[in-house]
């Protein structure tokens, strides 16, 4: 885990709820005239600013812009020269090696892969945004015995350090013989604690009075939460719909104890162990660039069309002013 | 507003257990019920081969996994040391790196004048929302002894060390480099913590865990960055204002002005890089799985191997819990720390 | 931040949204019926006895991508023969994904089975014994039986053998002017080869950091890690020590480097891509030199002898069947099937895999004498150790190894032997 993994759930920890939290539909706050507060920096020192800030930015690019060099490149090729973004010559040996093309006896099982983690991806994020948002409004407005505990049950699961879930959870999945199997991949997923949280603070900003309108026009608790409160909270079911994504395309730890065999090899758990591994090749590095991403595009795509609810997750319930 | 009547008080009621019961289910079933199991667990000596939780040929031996791992003199214990080392450096050297860089970045990109400021938001983010599987394989053949960063840092003249089978500390390294100690024979060699001897507690990082240092700090600076953004855009604008009318320069601005004003954010800031730090473990399964000589081994991969390779299923949730505890106890060390801190300050000057 | 506004078009959104709504209630529904997972106790009553028909799963740790393609060409060939359906995979970390799996009450039915990890898995009772079963048993040579026999019992029988041979780099051995009278026979010879051979990024000799290749020349130097009854440890040895001082001496000479010093996996690659002119390796070398680089040629020596005469190291994995398996017989039925003559030639053949049946191994080294330095079988080669949980003091062996530039051996081997005696003891009680 990096630092990150975690910084989504716990960042919706973040003490009391402020009154107006993040998750609003955010109209980007219209820039009030672009006027910086002090002058403008002094043409010399803006120039060097400007080569710093692109040296950075560079800084974080490169290493992607390798890795796509590389993955054309031959073995001996990206070993020779690493640096080279344009491959002496092209070859797409490891892409035609991951899709079965070439060599279909030994080739990596990448459309497995691929196949398993869609399918366990697109589960995990239809059930966590169903069903944190069922929890999340219930605790924010629904009145019945034992709220107050189950709030602080929320916050008590999202206070556990993930990592120290990796045995027990290999236990429980093991007691329901769930373990190697999807439901044991995917049903422990289908709600997340920090999930829960950011729909609770969504609908606790939400005004009352268009619920009580809905319920004074005859609707049940369920028709005013299907029908008047879910269309409102969009904006911040997109986030959740990202976030849960993002989330579980990503997942390793946990397919990692909750499965063993090849079948149910996703991604990452596959990626890791070739990696780590490597299967009885050598380095073969082109090929696991290749496949490492393969693996990145999804979330690359989803993050540049929706770049501003990938702002929002981030920042979910850390804002406290 | 129309008062409820009782029963509908008691159909909402029953609609809230309804609406919360996946919750209840899941997160009580996947995650409270787990941890009372591995705390159970945790006492015995259990192989995996049989059902733990009905007798079978697990045996019950209390405190025995903790003992070995905190007391007895043995291997457990020099690993679970030296994994505690690794990782405190890597706390160490991580968080601040990692914090100051997204701070730097955030003001950076929050400079108002700055054209193609979302472009370089979106670069320095953009490594936080990939997988560290997928970035950790880039790295390792980046940092490859002949790979992209050695032949980078040999234009400008220096050899790169072979960065992921370096197992060599960064203290006695550099203090060898500056001719003060001797690297094959540093102090303290003699003098036995926990197994571990001094020397080996003040090696520093390995040059291979310094390695993942860098990546942890490049992966999650997008991510806190973000968050400072959105601190940083809620300065009160009047504020600058005012101090802008009283001629302050830039630098006292910053200090005096902006940074008091998100202070709250940057404990926020550190303490979830603190917790997150702790609990390395991706990168390390990909990245060597403790290799080079255990210099990268942390105790939550240690927790996973002693479970998983060793089959000693006991041991690894026993070092779950000490691993718990510790997080919950540095945590605590923080929040109380800091809040000393800003009630001493007072208010900014 | 203003709150949204209620849309006014939820009538017809929701409709939609329920639709999905349902359609992914349904999907996990039938997700949750049929999760049809595993877990602690599950299977191992039920057996399938009747032939045919049945689903075998094979887990094997490929030594290279020859040999996962031999496998699975056998296995056909099983297949063909018994009307069984059988899966080859391959693990990356074979000890975890078993581990893992037997635990899971899921494990593959057949697999290998490393003998580092044979007392772990046979005295935790995951192997199912087949030895009895296993036609003309009395073929495979004595010593390798007895790494896989726990209890009385032959629990498996090993599928294939080698020891450690020198492999060099015929072209730039030549190219530094050396003959095959240079052949080094001793400890002295290697070193002044070694250094002949090495020049710009070419290393004279790169051997992984294991012991499991260094303890050759513990061997050499009259050492070993335990007695040879597995009943006390040795570790701390003056010959152990001599041993690891001249691989040390060789480190720091520069003439002498670990595989991963020179950005390679393992020692075969490095020996492939030219960066190392000799390496030590066992047989598995040749198939990954075969497939992965087929213009380096390579030829072999016996190892040299120390001070303490001969040494050398042999390796076996055998064919484990799992105790919790459906289908025991099959897999039995399968292991046989592999285990004949005719396949262990076909594995030799194909990336270097040498034949342990006694008549196979002299039928191959017949016609393959260029391989006889691999040999498991003779004289003077140490057995693996199969001290139940000793896999872990030898595993942090090897990675203080990986320091041994730096470290004096002496305290290696006297932590190897602190951290070895509470592990033998115990498996003696």
């Amino acid at each position: 885990m990096t630092l990150t993994d975690n910084a989504a759930r716990t960042d919706a920890r973040a003490e009391t709820p402020g009154p107006a939290p993040a998750p609003a539909k955010a109209p980007r706050p219209k820039p009030v005239p672009e006027r910086a507060v002090l002058g403008r920096f002094p043409r010399a020192v803006r120039i060097l600013g400007y080569a710093f800030a692109l040296a950075i930015g560079l800084l974080y690019v490169l290493p992607f812009v390798l890795q796509i060099a590389n993955s054309f490149k031959t073995d001996a090729d990206a070993s020779a020269n690493p640096l080279a973004l344009w491959p002496t010559t092209p070859s797409t040996a490891a892409y035609q090696r991951l899709f079965g093309i070439a060599d279909a006896g030994e080739s990596v099982p990448f459309l497995r892969w691929l196949t398993n983690s869609f399918v366990v991806t697109t589960l995990v994020t239809a059930g966590r945004v169903l069903f944190d948002s069922m929890a999340g409004y219930a605790l924010a407005r629904l009145r019945f015995r034992g709220r107050g505990m189950l709030n602080v049950f929320v916050l008590a699961v999202m206070a556990v350090p993930g990592i120290v879930l990796l045995i027990p959870k290999f236990l429980v999945l093991n007691s329901f013989y769930m373990f190697d199997s999807y439901s044991g991949m995917v049903i422990p997923l289908l709600v997340d604690a920090a999930g829960i949280f950011i729909m609770k603070q969504f609908f606790e900003q939400l005004p009352r009075e268009v619920e009580e309108a809905a319920r004074i026009d005859g609707a049940g608790t369920f028709r005013t939460f299907w029908s008047v409160v879910l269309p409102m909270a969009r904006p911040a079911l997109i986030t959740l719909t990202i976030l849960s994504f993002q989330g579980s395309w990503n997942e390793f730890t946990h397919f990692l104890v909750a499965t063993q065999s090849e079948q149910y090899e996703t991604l990452t758990t596959g990626l890791a162990r070739f990696v780590a591994g490597g299967l009885g090749g050598g380095n073969q590095y082109p090929l696991k660039l290749a496949a490492a991403a393969l693996a990145t595009i999804p979330v690359a795509i989803l993050f540049f069309v929706f770049q501003r609810h990938f702002v929002r997750g981030a920042n979910a319930g850390s804002v406290k002013e | 507003m129309k008062r409820p009547t009782s029963l509908a008080r008691r159909r909402e009621g029953a609609w809230g257990w309804l609406f919360v019961s996946p919750m209840v289910l899941v997160l009580g079933l996947f995650l409270a019920l787990p941890i009372l199991m591995a705390l159970w667990v945790s006492l015995l000596h259990w192989d995996g081969q049989s059902n733990p939780f009905t007798g079978g040929k697990a045996t019950f031996v209390g405190l025995d996994n903790y003992r070995d791992l905190l007391t007895r003199d043995g291997l457990d214990r020099t690993l679970l040391a030296t994994s505690l080392r690794n990782n405190a450096y890597y706390v160490l050297l991580a968080v601040p790196l990692s914090t100051g860089l997204a701070l730097g970045l955030a003001l950076v990109v929050n400079q108002r004048m700055l054209k193609g400021r979302s472009m370089l938001r979106t670069a320095f983010y953009f490594p936080s929302v990939t997988s560290t599987i997928a970035v950790s394989t880039v790295f390792l053949f980046l940092f490859q002894g002949s790979g992209a960063i050695n032949n980078l840092l040999s234009w400008v003249g220096i050899k790169g060390p072979n960065w992921l089978t370096d197992s060599r500390g960064l203290v006695w390294t550099t203090l060898g480099g500056l001719g003060l100690v001797d690297p094959s024979r540093p102090p303290g060699a003699s003098h036995v913590i926990m197994g571990l001897p001094l020397s080996e507690w003040l090696a520093g990082p390995s040059i291979a865990m310094c390695t993942m240092i860098l990546m942890a700090t490049w992966t999650s600076s997008g991510t806190f960055m973000l968050i400072f953004l959105a601190a940083l855009q809620n300065v009160p604008r009047e504020l600058e204002e005012a101090a802008a009318l009283d001629g302050v320069t830039r630098r006292r601005m910053l200090w005096h002005v902006t940074l008091p004003a998100i202070r709250p954010v940057l404990f926020l800031v550190l303490t979830l890089a603190l917790i997150g730090s702790w609990q390395v473990f991706d990168m390390v399964y990909v990245m060597g799985q403790g290799a080079p000589a255990n210099t990268t081994l942390t105790p939550a991969y240690l927790s996973y191997q002693a479970a998983f390779d060793n089959a000693d299923y006991g041991q690894g949730a026993a070092i779950a819990f000490i691993l718990f505890a510790l997080i919950l106890v540095l945590v605590g060390a923080q929040r109380w720390l800091l809040r000393e801190r800003q009630g001493k300050e007072g208010r900014p000057a | 931040m203003a709150p949204p506004r209620p849309h006014t078009h939820a009538r017809a959104r929701t409709r939609t949204t329920a639709r999905t709504t349902t359609a992914v209630l349904s999907g996990l529904a039938v997700l949750a019926t049929a999760g049809c997972g595993s877990g602690f106790g599950s299977s191992g009553g039920q057996q399938q006895t009747r032939a045919g028909n049945q689903r075998l799963t094979v887990l094997i740790a490929p030594s290279s991508t020859a040999e996962t393609t031999a496998v699975k060409q056998a296995v056909a060939g099983y297949e063909k023969t018994s009307g069984n359906q059988v899966t080859v995979q391959t693990a990356a970390d074979i000890n975890q994904q078993l581990g893992q799996a037997f635990s899971g009450g899921n494990p593959p039915d057949v697999f290998y089975v490393n003998s580092d990890q044979f007392a772990n898995y046979a005295q935790g009772g995951s192997l199912y014994p087949y030895g009895d079963k296993i036609w003309n048993l009395d073929a495979y040579p004595k010593s390798l039986l007895a790494s896989f026999s726990n209890d009385g019992k032959q629990t498996c029988v090993p599928k294939d053998g080698s020891s450690l041979a020198l492999a060099v780099n015929p072209k730039l051995w030549k190219a530094a002017g050396l003959t095959d009278k240079d052949h080094p026979r001793t400890w002295d010879d290697l070193e002044r080869v070694a250094k002949k051979l090495t020049k710009g990024k070419v290393t004279g000799l790169v051997t992984s950091e294991e012991y499991q290749r260094l303890g050759a020349f513990m061997k050499q130097a009259g050492g070993w890690v335990t007695n040879a009854s597995q009943t006390t440890m040795t570790a701390d040895s003056k010959a152990n020590e001599k041993g690891l001082d001249f691989v040390k001496k060789g480190l720091n000479a520069g003439w002498w480097k670990f595989s991963k010093q020179v950005d390679a996996l393992n020692a075969g690659e490095a020996f492939g891509q030219g960066k190392a002119a000799m390496t030590i390796e066992g047989s598995w070398l040749d198939g990954q030199l075969a497939h992965d680089y087929p213009d380096t040629d390579y030829k072999l020596f016996d190892l040299p002898e120390g001070p303490g005469g001969k040494g050398n190291l042999a390796f076996t994995t055998c064919w484990g069947v799992a105790q919790k398996s459906r289908h025991r017989d099959a897999a039995v039925d399968l292991v046989q099937y592999l285990s004949t003559s005719e396949q262990q030639q076909a594995m030799a053949e194909k990336f270097g895999a040498i034949p342990v049946r006694e008549s196979s191994a002299e039928a191959y080294f017949a016609r393959h004498p260029e391989f006889e330095p691999w040999s498991p079988m003779a004289k003077g080669v140490q057995g693996p150790t199969t001290v139940k949980g000793m896999d872990k003091p030898l595993a942090q062996f090897n990675s203080e190894l990986l320091n041994l530039r730096s470290a004096a051996p002496k305290t290696i081997l006297g932590n190897l032997q602190h951290n070895g005696e509470p592990v033998i003891k115990e498996a003696q009680r």
